[in-house]
């Protein structure tokens, strides 16, 4: 008699350190062939207990810690902290801070977009684009450094303002990255945009609903590109947002293509913001006086901004003390990752693995 | 809706079950019993003037004498917000898990399972999350926790 012929699902473990998974991460997936059945995020490699650790320092000394929350934008991890400790603490910014703060927010998303433009290709296997977009960022680098003598944990932002004013051949340079910057982004468009390859490996795959997105509280580009019309700096506006001119662009489809294009036209918007913060820019002091031991109100806070994966949000409690008595931060990755596994059942591995890169998934952010 | 049209709506809509705790910051802060945790989430994510479907962030607190969780919620459609938490006896903290109201509470509540070892009710996966497998020494999250490399910074003046 003929034994039967069958098949079985495998287990496989994707990670930890897989190239592409953007910090250490470990995905284990249940497999019909190439076809995932199921797949089970694992965190936890990066836990480096930053919350435990602000609790047991004083506020400026945790604004460097959270420079490490999410190291791709670290100026607005800075920022969403010491916006929370401003609240609880009553301290006004002085105008110039705050228009320091957009500038460098802003030219801190575009450069996470930039790695984002560059390395969602890469994993689809078109390594070309990575070589253009860090040409781009280099520039931005070069300005925070520059400003803070920092290329990528700044610990620029404090509590009441800004550390250092930007010297003066900061505006001239920022004026020229600004000039050449939208043909830069055509050039990026023309590598990706209209390619049929890139069109295949994106377009129709990994789409999130809206209402996925309302169920695993998706935010940032992940969710406007489903169509789903939020942003923070428009619907809850903090620092001086209300004073700029700018669009907040929307896909339709919810799809790997579309998370692409916004964040693209997101890079346009940003580079709209500088430019007009560049033009206002007043005279003035950066930083209001705060004691250098700071003591907020006792109280809790939960303060938001709008950082280039999505909702950034700490939640700070105060008992009066020189130090926090507990921090939460929230990055959108945390979430993001955890609707992975409901996007990507019925999809082949490689598909996963644009996937994930589409949602500008990274892993310190989710292990803290 | 404004920090005063939402106290009102609420404390009228979920009558004489939820507390108003007064601060000065733009969004109402509420304290609901645990055990009307689930009903309030319910209430919050359904009610078609609020619309919280929006889970922003999930907290566990240790104040030293009780648990707390601090919920933050936002509307995608209405774009207000506000927060509310639980609080519980320190050696017996339970409470409910609201997955089935927004499904992203998930990996929230086992963080706070795992950190500060409070129960979370009917939550079908509470394993290993952040901490190390084998990790044996407690919760570290608690105030008063110490671990064989935790050295307390000194306070200075």
């Amino acid at each position: 008699m003929a034994e039967e012929l069958r098949t079985e699902d495998m287990t496989v473990n994707m990670g930890p350190q897989h190239p592409s998974t953007h910090g250490v991460c470990r995905l284990v997936l249940t497999v019909d062939g190439e076809i995932i059945r199921d797949c089970v995020p694992v965190i936890g490699f990066l836990h480096r207990a930053i919350e435990k650790m602000c609790e047991n320092r004083t506020y400026a000394q945790c604004i460097p810690l959270m420079d490490r929350f999410e190291y791709c934008t670290s100026m607005s991890c800075n920022w969403a902290f010491c916006l929370a400790a401003e609240k609880l603490g009553d301290i006004k910014v002085p105008e110039r801070g705050e228009y320091l703060r957009v500038i460098m927010g802003e030219l801190n998303r575009i450069a996470s977009h930039l790695i984002f433009v560059g390395v969602t290709p890469m994993d689809c296997g078109a390594l070309t684009p990575f070589l253009y977009t860090f040409r781009e960022r280099e520039r931005i680098m070069d300005l925070f450094e520059m400003t803070c003598g920092q290329r990528l944990t700044y610990n620029y932002i404090r509590v009441g303002g800004v550390a250092k004013d930007i010297p003066p051949e900061f505006i001239p340079k920022c004026r020229e990255f600004l000039g050449i910057f939208e043909e830069k982004i055509r050039d990026y468009e023309k590598l990706l945009v209209d390619n049929p390859i890139w069109i295949a490996r994106n377009k129709g795959i990994g789409i999130i609903t809206p209402q996925l997105v309302y169920d695993y509280a998706i935010s940032g580009p992940s969710a406007r590109a489903s169509g789903v019309n939020f942003d923070i700096r428009k619907n809850d506006p903090y620092s001086i947002y209300d004073l700029f001119d700018f669009d907040i662009p929307l896909g339709t489809n919810g799809d790997s293509y579309d998370r692409f294009n916004v964040r693209v036209n997101e890079m346009r918007q940003s580079a709209r913001i500088v430019a007009q913060a560049l033009d206002q820019l007043p005279d003035g002091e950066i930083r209001a006086k705060v004691p250098l031991k700071f003591k907020p109100n006792p109280g809790e806070v939960y303060s938001r901004i709008e950082n280039s994966r999505g909702e950034m949000g700490v939640y700070l409690v105060s008992d009066g003390g020189p130090k926090p008595f507990r921090m939460r931060a929230r990055g959108g990755s945390y979430n993001h990752l955890q609707a992975v596994p409901h996007i990507v059942k019925g999809l082949k591995i490689a598909d996963l693995v644009a996937i994930f890169a589409s949602m500008d998934i990274i892993m310190p952010e989710i292990d803290r | 809706m404004t920090k005063a049209e939402l106290t009102a709506h609420i404390t009228a809509g979920f009558t004489g079950r939820v507390q108003v705790l007064e601060n000065n910051q733009p969004e109402p802060y509420f304290i609901v019993n645990p055990d009307d945790l689930v009903a309030f989430a319910r209430y919050l994510h359904d009610d078609p003037a609020l619309q919280m479907t929006f889970l922003m962030n999930l907290a566990g607190v240790d104040t030293g004498e009780r648990f707390e969780v601090v919920y933050s919620v936002c509307s995608y459609q209405l774009k207000h917000r506000l927060l509310f938490k639980i609080q519980m006896p320190r050696d017996n903290a339970e409470f409910d898990t609201v997955m089935q109201v927004w499904p992203a509470a998930n990996w929230y509540e086992r963080e706070v399972w795992e950190l500060f070892g409070m129960t979370v009710r009917n939550h079908p996966n509470l394993t290993r999350f952040l901490l190390a497998d084998d990790w044996n020494e407690g919760f570290p999250m608690r105030k008063g926790w110490t671990g064989t490399d935790f050295i307390p910074l000194p306070d200075r003046g």
